[in-house]
C-alpha cells in the first residue's frame, strides 16, 4: 500500500523550506516536492570573475536566451523553453521565475521589511481595495520567529512605518550610502539600512558574511538566507522530511470528502506520472505556480467557490530611477563598495496616515540608494572621447558611481489583472501553462512619477550629476554585454503585444502577489487569515497569494511570517485544536 | 589598502571554537574550503587570466581586417600606466565572440570594418589612423558633426569597453576591483565630510 505522508509541501522556496520545517520539526512526515534540481552551496557555488569565464558572463550567444539569469546563475534560475507561459496582447509583465532546491532563495536580493499596520488596512484608510484579514499583531509573533531563525541584519528605528524587529546589527554603509543618507535626512525623510536576510555575525552555526557581493549567483557559505542553507539543514535533520528533486507537480487530486488526497507530479526526466497522498497538501510553488496548479485540478479552479481565484494578480510598480555620479567621490580610491550588495532604504513617508495624504495618488513606495565601485563600469561606453585621458575619466568616475532606484512601489490590486490556464500551450511536460492579463492603473502611473521626482530631489541634495545612458541597460548590437536585455525571461507569446498604449510600460519588481487573496468572508476571496482554502480545509496556500494588496514592503519576510502562521494553525489543527 | 583579511590562522580558530555548536562542523568545513577557494581571489589576488586569448588564434576576421580592428582598439584604450587594449586582447576576444554569433551580429561587423576600410584606416600610418578616429569620434562630441564611420566607431567602441572592462587588465589593474574577495568586515565610510550635506 501506498505511503501516506502527513503533508505534502509543494516547492521548496522561502515558504516550502519554512512549512518542511516546522511540520517536520513538530513531528510530521513530510515529503517535499521540487521542480527543479538539488544544489550544494559549497560545491556548486563560487566566486568566479567574469574574465575566467570564455563568454564573459553572458555565455555562447545565442545559449543563454532559453535561460533565465546570467552565465554564472542561470544554472539556478530557469529553462523557459521547457517551461512557457503566455500574456494577453496589452501585458508586458514579464514572470521572472527560479526552478530549483531553494528556489529563489537562491538568488534573491534579501531585502527583509516588516509590513506595518498602515499598509494591513490601508483600504479602511484610503478606500481602495480590501484589508487584510490579519493585523499588525496577528503578524508580529511570526515575523518575530521567523527573523529570530533566518538572521536579519539591520538598524533599529523606531519608524512606525517600517516596524522594528528581531536584528542582527547593520551591515556598514559605504561613501556613497553615507552621503546619500545625510541628504535623506537633511530633506527630513527616513532613512536607515537597507534591512537584509543576510549574517553580519554568525548565527544559528552559519557564518557571517564575507563581503564578496556574489549574493544573486548564490551564496557559497549560507550567510544569506536561503532553503538550502538555513531552513533545509533542520528539517532533514528531524528524519521526517523527504526530499524528491526534479518532479515536477501537475495537480492536486481530491477526494470524496472535500479534501485534498495528494499531487501528481511529472518526473522530469522521464516523465512517468506518480500520484502520492497526503493528510494535507501544502502549495508553495511560487505565487502563480500555486495559482496555476489550483487552476488545473479542479473545472473552474479549486477552492474557488468566491469566483476570484487567479484574480487581482499585482507586482510592486519598478523602473525609473536616477543613475550618475557623486562629485565629492571623483577620483578617489577604489574601495570595495559592492561587497555587501546592499544599500540604503527610505521607508515610505507619504499616505501612511491622514495627516500624510496626498490627493493625487494613494500608497506608496520605498526609495533604494547607493553607489560606488561595481564589478563593470556599465556607464563606461556612453562617456565621449577614448584614449589615455578617458580612461583616466573612466576610473575617476568609477569609485563615484551613483544611482537611486525604487524598491516597492505599490500597485493597485484590480480585478482584471488575471492568470488563467492557456487553453493551447503546454510546457515540457504535457501541463497547460498560464497566460497572464496585466496592466496598469493610473495611480501605477502617478506612484512611478512621484518616486521620479523625489529620486532626483535626492540625488541634486548628495550633490550628484545625473549621466545618461548608466545604469538600465548597456551596449546593443552584440552579445556578451552586461545589462544587455534579459530574453530568457520572455515567455511563449510573452510581450507579442503592443503594450498598454500611450505610455512606457513599467517595470516589475519579481514581487508577483495576489490571485488567491485572503478574505474574512468566503465570497471575498480564496484563503482564510491563515492560508488555508475556505472551501477545502487540508489544502493550504503558502505564497504571495493571499496578499489583498502589495504594500510598499518587499514581501518574503511577509510571506515567511504568514507560512509560520498558517503552520502553527495547521498544526493546532492536526492536534484537533482547531476546525 | 588592502581590507583586513583573515588568515587560515584565524579562520580555523574561529571553526575550533564554532564546532562547539551543534551541526557547525559540517557548514565549517565547507567554508573553509570556500576561504581556500577566494584566498587567491582577493585584490592583487585575483586570479590569472586564462590562456584563451593570449593563444588565440583569429578566426572570423580576415587578416588585414583584424590587424586593423587590433589597432583601432589600441587607439581607443592604450597602454599607458595601466594596461589596455593590447594586453586585454580586446580585438581577440571580438573576434572569439564573432565566430559564434548570429549572422546578423557577424553582418554588422563586417560592414563596420567595411566603414574603416573604405576610410582609410587599414592603409594609414599611425598619423593617419589616430587623425581618423579623432574625425570618427567628434559626432559624440558636436551633435551637428559627421562621419560615415562614426557607426563603426561606436559599435567597436562599445565592445572594446565591454572586452577590456571585464578583462583582468582592465578590471584589476587599470580598475583596481575590490570585490570578489574574501573579507573579515565590510570597509565602513570613515569620512566626517560624506556624512553632512
Amino acid at each position: 500500500m501506498a505511503k501516506t505522508y502527513d503533508a505534502i509541501v509543494v516547492g521548496s522556496g522561502a515558504c516550502g523550506g519554512w512549512a518542511a520545517m516546522e511540520l517536520s520539526k513538530a513531528g510530521m512526515k513530510v515529503l517535499m516536492l521540487e521542480a527543479g534540481s538539488r544544489v550544494e552551496p559549497a560545491k556548486d557555488f563560487h566566486h568566479t570573475f567574469l574574465y575566467e569565464m570564455d563568454y564573459r558572463g553572458q555565455g555562447k550567444p545565442g545559449a543563454m536566451r532559453r535561460y533565465s539569469g546570467s552565465e554564472r546563475n542561470y544554472r539556478i534560475m530557469l529553462d523557459n523553453e521547457e517551461n512557457p507561459y503566455t500574456t494577453s496582447p496589452e501585458t508586458t509583465y514579464r514572470w521572472g521565475r527560479s526552478r530549483v532546491l531553494g528556489g529563489r532563495t537562491l538568488h534573491w536580493a534579501r531585502a527583509s521589511d516588516r509590513m506595518g499596520e498602515y499598509e494591513f488596512k490601508a483600504a479602511s484608510r484610503d478606500g481602495y481595495g480590501m484589508d487584510w484579514a490579519v493585523n499588525y499583531a496577528d503578524m508580529k509573533p511570526y515575523y518575530d520567529r521567523v527573523e529570530s531563525f533566518i538572521g536579519i541584519s539591520a538598524a533599529m528605528e523606531g519608524f512606525d512605518q517600517f516596524p522594528d524587529g528581531v536584528f542582527l546589527p547593520p551591515m556598514p554603509l559605504n561613501c556613497a550610502e553615507a552621503i546619500f543618507t545625510a541628504a535623506s535626512k537633511s530633506l527630513g525623510w527616513p532613512t536607515t539600512h537597507r534591512r537584509l536576510a543576510q549574517l553580519t555575525r554568525m548565527h544559528n552555526n552559519r557564518p557571517p558574511c564575507h563581503y564578496c557581493g556574489n549574493c544573486v549567483n548564490g551564496c557559497d557559505v549560507g550567510a544569506m538566507f536561503s532553503t538550502v542553507a538555513v531552513t533545509l539543514p533542520p528539517a532533514l535533520k528531524t528524519g521526517n522530511l523527504e526530499v524528491r528533486t526534479d518532479t515536477v507537480a501537475a495537480r492536486v487530486r481530491m477526494n470524496n470528502e472535500n479534501r485534498a488526497q495528494g499531487v501528481t507530479y511529472i518526473e522530469r526526466y522521464t516523465k512517468k506520472s506518480v500520484d502520492v497522498d497526503a493528510k494535507y497538501v501544502i502549495l508553495a510553488a511560487s505565487t502563480l505556480e500555486n495559482t496555476r496548479l489550483m487552476l488545473l485540478s479542479d473545472k473552474g479552479g479549486l477552492g474557488n467557490s468566491s469566483g476570484t481565484l487567479g484574480h487581482y494578480m499585482m507586482d510592486q510598480v519598478g523602473g525609473g530611477g536616477v543613475s550618475g555620479i557623486l562629485p565629492k567621490l571623483k577620483g578617489g580610491p577604489s574601495r570595495l563598495d559592492d561587497g555587501k550588495s546592499a544599500w540604503i532604504t527610505i521607508p515610505s513617508f507619504q499616505n501612511i496616515d491622514k495627516k500624510t495624504q496626498r490627493k493625487d495618488f494613494i500608497r506608496g513606495y520605498v526609495i533604494n540608494a547607493t553607489g560606488g565601485q561595481t564589478e563593470y563600469p556599465q556607464f563606461a561606453a556612453s562617456v565621449p572621447g577614448y584614449g589615455s585621458e578617458w580612461k583616466k575619466e573612466i576610473k575617476s568616475r568609477y569609485v563615484a558611481q551613483a544611482r537611486v532606484w525604487i524598491a516597492g512601489g505599490e500597485m493597485l490590486s484590480q480585478k482584471d489583472n488575471r492568470v488563467e490556464i492557456d487553453p493551447e500551450v503546454k510546457d515540457a511536460w504535457g501541463i497547460p501553462v498560464l497566460k497572464i492579463h496585466f496592466t496598469h492603473s493610473d495611480n501605477d502611473y502617478k506612484i512611478i512619477a512621484d518616486f521620479q521626482e523625489k529620486a532626483e530631489e535626492l540625488f541634486r541634495k548628495a550633490g550628484g550629476e545625473v549621466m545618461q545612458g548608466m545604469g538600465r541597460g548597456g551596449p546593443t548590437g552584440f552579445p556578451g554585454a552586461p545589462g544587455s536585455p534579459d530574453a530568457g525571461t520572455r515567455g511563449r507569446n510573452a510581450g507579442g503585444g503592443g503594450g498598454e498604449t500611450g505610455r512606457r510600460p513599467l517595470g516589475g519588481s519579481i514581487h508577483e502577489v495576489g490571485t488567491a487573496r485572503m478574505s474574512v468572508d468566503p465570497r471575498e476571496g480564496v484563503l482564510t487569515s491563515y492560508c488555508r482554502t475556505h472551501d477545502i480545509p487540508n489544502l493550504y496556500v503558502f505564497g504571495g497569494n493571499a496578499f489583498p494588496s502589495t504594500g510598499d514592503k518587499h514581501p518574503t519576510l511577509t510571506m515567511m511570517a504568514l507560512t509560520a502562521r498558517g503552520c502553527t494553525h495547521l498544526l493546532d489543527q492536526a492536534k484537533g485544536k482547531k476546525a | 589598502m588592502l581590507p583586513n583579511l583573515p588568515t587560515r590562522r584565524d579562520l580555523l580558530d574561529l571553526a575550533a571554537r564554532a564546532a562547539a555548536l551543534p551541526g557547525a562542523a559540517a557548514f565549517f568545513s565547507a567554508w573553509l574550503q570556500a576561504a581556500d577557494d577566494h584566498s587567491h581571489t582577493s585584490n592583487s589576488k585575483a586570479p590569472p587570466e586564462p590562456p584563451l586569448l593570449r593563444n588565440y588564434k583569429p578566426q572570423f576576421f580576415a587578416p588585414e581586417d583584424f590587424a586593423a580592428l587590433q589597432a583601432f582598439t589600441e587607439i581607443l584604450i592604450p597602454t599607458d600606466d595601466t594596461p589596455g587594449a593590447r594586453e586585454a586582447h580586446c580585438a581577440h576576444y571580438m573576434d572569439f565572440v564573432l565566430q559564434s554569433s548570429p549572422p546578423p551580429t557577424q553582418t554588422q561587423w563586417r560592414n563596420a570594418l567595411s566603414s574603416l576600410k573604405e576610410a582609410g584606416f587599414h592603409a594609414a600610418d599611425a598619423a593617419g589612423r589616430a587623425g581618423l578616429v579623432a574625425a570618427m569620434s567628434k559626432p559624440e562630441r558636436d551633435r551637428n558633426a559627421t562621419h560615415p564611420a562614426f557607426a563603426a566607431y561606436r559599435l567597436i567602441k562599445q565592445q572594446n569597453t565591454f572586452a577590456f572592462y571585464t578583462s583582468r587588465a582592465g578590471m584589476i589593474e587599470a580598475l583596481d576591483y575590490k570585490g570578489n574577495s574574501f573579507n573579515e568586515t565590510f570597509p565602513a565610510c570613515n569620512h566626517p565630510e560624506h556624512h553632512v550635506v
